[in-house]
């Protein structure tokens, strides 16, 4: 991959050592955990521990891909809201499950392109268009659904969320969520599509001048982030069994971490979906550590919330012992692809 | 982004603009309140306008510390939590009965907020985090700090805990007028003066039009982006002893999402999320135009969804004319650059 | 060629969950499960509120850690930060994983905790609800405020000898999905068909989500909307606390403020004489009820059926009625008189 190439040759091998660290991280966090609640080693509980955060990984991943291009999309748990609310109402109504859950993607995607359009095509800062946006989609979701729930999904449904793989111990949704991550990387380390997406984040202008379609394929990233989300809304109605307007309310501070703990430059141009879901897996790892030692969530919060900080003074500190400042960066731009 | 540093002739061309959007804003207002008059009942009356401005206060009083934040070019996710915590430290004091007058405890925790701010301000403007993560992050560590301090303390703070200076503070009126809004008042003309006549007011301007020439100017930008955060943080901190006087009981989940609120009302105001150009004026008019809409849904008995579905909606709106008025002025002041230069050359170089 | 430098370390990060995931669960495999033998005391229970935070579940707690302290049972605490039913949810699959005996539990919506409490009873744990029930069949046993019929009358009886029985009225619930509060509401609606009630109309049910500032914004717009409000019924401690501070404030104690609430909370206005006369129960004495419940469920005395019956320290004998469901007894009038004898 051309951008990577480019890069001075301290570079790939440090990529590869963050990897590394988050590994060394979540032995660490395991074995912090195992020492904080004997309940922590379990084999079951282990496998249980990734239930709930495949919600949260499935919008990472799609939040991935935008911010590698230089954007950000805080509206994700808004439109995972949205989309569920929609999906709930349209089966209570009595349409086929099938064919809601398909609205309900469709639907995200929508929602997605909206966002798209604004950042890209009337060229409004992404900030502030998804601080809009998280707003709007969430107001609509309760304008839908109210402040009830919708429940009594069919079984067949929620095990999606919910339930394991035949008598074994590994969750559905696991394995959903390496199969996306599998098909992600692909796209994203892969294909020509995947190194546009870098080319925009290192330098916007130059991708344009290189004859990449930048508005089209910005917005095609803000689409997938709203795919993601409608998808992760789906799982998220089948592991908490109903469908709700105020759903995943405070899932952004875990999926913004995932991103940028994984080695997800947020000024747009670096990162891998391993390392993002390498941090999924360690976020995942402390908070189920400390939520089976009891520790209060507002304290959770703020272990996530330091360590969220902690990964961006690592992305700074590596910027600078290779020599360059967050600052000039932004104004030298010398992360310039080229083609091959 | 906004000329408004470069001392170029077209200022006037430019404030023209800044007035247009207030002017937007106030039409926008002028225009909700006659709808919610004539279709919710006791809409103009003047107890519900008391309790607006009572809402609105608040509001404005951290709106203008935010403001100061996102005229820099960075955001203070973390304000709903700062006015949490200082809004339980300050009910806790006053119930702990050491008979302190309300003064100081308001300065405590203006003080205590302050040092919130600077927290953000050293992750910002010293450790280079993005103003969104670090605020985010600070939003949940604060938040949980309010927790911890809930432990400590042991239990809520009970209305017959406090003393009745402080109870009825909030209902207090000079002239009709809630004693809150005027405090609102006094801070909002006080952040708009520190804004047109300190240095470091002006200096807000130029950091988030252009940072890098703000530094070859001379401006400190690290540290007027830390002051920035300071005064937010302190604001907040007033905003948390309003809060606190205004609802008695505070709790761990007291002022959440509170932020959202600030912000909402400093976007629609018209303050530049890009950083570089918004007044306090502009933020006044925003929370008193969030205000209105919230107060007349509850009366015309809408339901209340539709609130946060319409501040959404609103700051697309804001944003949107924000940077069509952006463009078309840069376009402007770019063909009258042209036209200056090209006349400039033809006049040292006359063509044959 | 290029390709293999960064595949490697693609694959390492691919795989390396695996490996991680593979150590850990042969570690676990060698360790060994607690095997549960018939027992008659020294369980340990998990009582898990709606939320934490608020004095009626510390009251709880701490009439559970009494009860469990005579018998040589244990109780752990907490909860969700927010009346959140997925939090609360989240926060089931948490205490699962720490293996208690039993849950004690409020639910914050009764049927997004069924799957949950349903996984828990696959494995062995029980589940006895208390304060606001969850779907009956995720629950033995269900420990229940005064009846919710007595409570629905007794407030509208409250509210209605204070505006002479007539008037518009509004009430100012919890969240929307609580169980109690739409139990109550319907009583109240049922006793409202009595022709004494007749000249009273509940024209709002607002909701302030057991949050102080929502309760007292919705309590400022029922005022603002309904100028002729002759009363508001809050059935919910943080709601009738807002109301009444809003209306205290506002000088406006000629709007009658009733509920259910809290001595402590409520100390200031009913001396000041703005709040007259409201309700609640001993929130201790129904914590102290639920780990006994619990306890008697874990030794195999009761199974939930109606007419069994079980001993309860201080409270006495307890009997079960239909649907599982324990009254602690009586609710508690609080007025200007008796206050001061009440500390929680």
């Amino acid at each position: 991959m051309s951008a990577r190439r480019r890069l001075p040759a301290g570079l790939l091998p440090l990529l590869a050592r963050w990897e590394l660290v988050l590994i060394l991280l979540i032995l660490v966090a395991g074995a912090w955990s195992a020492v904080l609640s004997p309940y922590f080693l379990d084999a079951a509980n282990l496998f249980d521990l990734t239930k709930p955060y495949i919600v949260i990984g499935l919008m990472a991943l799609g939040l991935t891909f935008v911010v590698i291009s230089g954007d950000i999309d805080i509206s994700v748990a808004s439109t995972l809201a949205l989309t569920m609310v929609i999906f709930a109402q349209l089966w209570h109504g009595g349409a086929n499950i099938g064919l809601a859950s398909v609205i309900a993607l469709a639907v995200g995607t929508l929602l997605g392109t909206a966002n798209g359009f604004l950042v890209s095509v009337l060229n409004l800062p992404s900030l502030a268009v998804t601080l809009g946006t998280l707003a709007a989609y969430r107001g609509l979701a309760f304008v839908i659904l109210g402040g009830g729930g919708v429940t009594g999904f069919p079984e067949a449904f929620t095990r999606l969320g919910f339930g394991y793989v035949g008598k074994s111990l590994v969750p559905v949704s696991l394995v959903i969520l390496l199969l996306f991550g599998g098909a992600l990387a692909l796209l994203l380390h892969g294909t020509r599509f995947g190194r546009y997406v870098y080319a925009i984040g290192a330098n916007r202008e130059a991708a344009r001048f290189s004859g990449i379609p930048v508005v089209r394929v910005r917005i095609l990233l803000f689409a997938l982030s709203g795919f993601m989300a409608a998808a992760s809304g789906l799982l998220y109605a089948g592991f908490f069994g109903t469908a709700r307007a105020d759903a995943a309310g405070g899932a952004l501070l875990d999926v913004v971490t995932a991103v940028v703990l994984g080695g997800v430059d947020i000024f747009g141009g670096l990162g891998t979906i391993g390392g993002v879901l390498l941090a999924l897996l360690l976020v995942a790892t402390l908070r189920n550590g400390m939520g089976v030692a009891n520790i209060p969530g507002s304290i959770q919060n703020i272990v996530i919330g330091v360590l969220l900080l902690a990964a961006i003074l690592a992305g700074n500190l590596s910027r600078a012992v290779r020599g360059r400042t967050v600052a000039a960066e932004a104004t030298t731009q010398s992360r310039i692809p080229v083609r091959q | 982004m906004t000329p408004a540093t470069r001392r170029l002739s077209p200022q006037a061309l430019v404030s023209l603009a800044f007035r247009l959007r207030e002017g937007g804003v106030l039409l926008a207002l002028i225009a909700a309140t006659l709808f919610f008059a004539l279709r919710a009942t006791n809409f103009l009356t003047v107890s519900n306008w008391q309790d607006i401005s009572t809402d609105v206060a608040m509001v404005v009083v951290v709106g203008v510390g935010e403001t100061m934040v996102i005229l820099t070019r960075n955001i203070d996710l973390s304000v709903g939590s700062i006015v949490g915590l200082t809004a339980f430290l300050s009910s806790a004091t006053l119930a702990s009965g050491r008979g302190l007058p309300l003064v100081i405890i308001a300065l405590v925790a203006m003080a205590i907020g302050a040092v919130l701010g600077l927290g953000n301000g050293l992750l910002v403007a010293w450790l280079r985090i993005p103003a969104i993560i670090a605020t985010l992050a600070t939003l949940s560590i604060y938040r949980g700090l309010l927790f911890q301090v809930h432990e400590v303390y042991g239990s809520d703070v009970f209305a017959f805990q406090l003393p009745h200076s402080f109870l009825y503070l909030a209902s207090r009126k000079v002239l009709g007028v809630p004693f809150l809004a005027i405090l609102a008042l006094v801070v909002a003309f006080a952040g708009a003066a520190a804004l047109r006549w300190t240095n470091w007011g002006r200096d807000f301007y130029a950091v988030g039009s252009n940072p890098e020439a703000a530094r070859y100017h001379g401006i400190p930008v690290r540290r007027r982006v830390l002051m920035a955060f300071i005064i937010s943080g302190m604001l907040a901190g007033l905003g948390g002893f309003m809060f606190a006087a205004r609802f008695a009981t505070v709790n761990v989940v007291s002022a959440s999402g509170f932020e959202f609120d600030v912000i909402t009302a400093v976007v629609i105001g018209g303050v530049n999320v890009f950083g570089g150009s918004g007044t306090i004026l502009g933020v006044v008019l925003g929370a008193i135009l969030v205000g209105t809409f919230t107060d007349g849904f509850i009366l015309m008995r809408v339901s209340e969804f539709w609130k946060i579905a319409f501040q959404g909606f609103a700051i697309l709106v804001a944003i949107t004319i924000d940077a069509l008025i952006t463009q078309q002025l840069q376009e402007a002041l770019r063909r009258r650059r042209r036209r200056e230069v090209l006349a400039a050359r033809d006049a040292r170089a006359p063509s044959t | 060629m290029r390709e293999h430098a960064r595949s490697t370390s693609r694959r390492i990060a691919k795989l390396a969950p695996i490996f991680v995931i593979a150590a850990v669960v042969l570690a676990a495999c060698g360790s060994s499960n607690t095997a549960a033998g018939p027992k008659k005391s020294g369980f340990t229970l998990f009582m898990l509120p709606k939320f934490i935070g608020i004095a009626p579940f510390d009251l709880a707690h701490k009439g559970a850690a009494a009860y469990a302290a005579e018998v040589g049972d244990k109780v752990n605490y907490g909860g969700p930060t927010k009346a959140d039913p997925q939090e609360q949810v989240t926060f089931i699959n948490n205490v699962i994983a720490q293996k208690p005996d039993a849950i004690i539990i409020s639910a914050d919506d009764p049927d997004a905790v069924v799957p949950a409490l349903k996984s828990a009873s696959d494995k062995g744990i029980k589940t006895v609800s208390f304060d606001s029930d969850t779907n009956p069949s995720a629950r033995v046993v269900y420990a229940s405020p005064p009846s919710a019929e007595a409570i629905g009358k007794a407030q509208v009886e409250i509210l209605g000898s204070q505006i002479g029985y007539q008037g518009k009225f509004a009430v100012l619930s919890a969240t929307a999905t609580a169980t109690n509060q739409n139990t109550w509401i319907q009583f109240m609606k049922d006793t409202l068909k009595d022709p004494k009630y007749a000249g009273m109309t509940l024209v709002k049910v607002a909701y302030g989500n057991d949050d102080d500032t929502k309760s007292a914004q919705e309590m400022q717009g029922l005022l603002q909307a309904y100028p002729d409000l002759k009363g508001v019924i809050a059935p919910t401690t943080v709601g009738i606390a807002a109301a009444a501070r809003v209306v205290s404030q506002a000088n406006k104690c000629n709007v009658v403020v009733t509920g259910l609430g809290l001595p402590n909370q409520m100390r200031e206005f009913v001396n000041s004489g703005c709040v007259k006369k409201f309700a609640l129960w001993s929130f201790e004495d129904l914590g102290y009820l639920s780990a006994c419940a619990a306890h008697h469920v874990l030794a195999g005395d009761i199974t939930g059926k109606s007419g069994d019956t079980f001993d309860c320290g201080h409270l006495g004998k307890k009997t079960i009625g239909a649907n599982g469901i324990v009254t602690v007894g009586d609710p508690l009038v609080f007025t200007k008189d008796n206050i001061a004898q009440y500390q929680f």
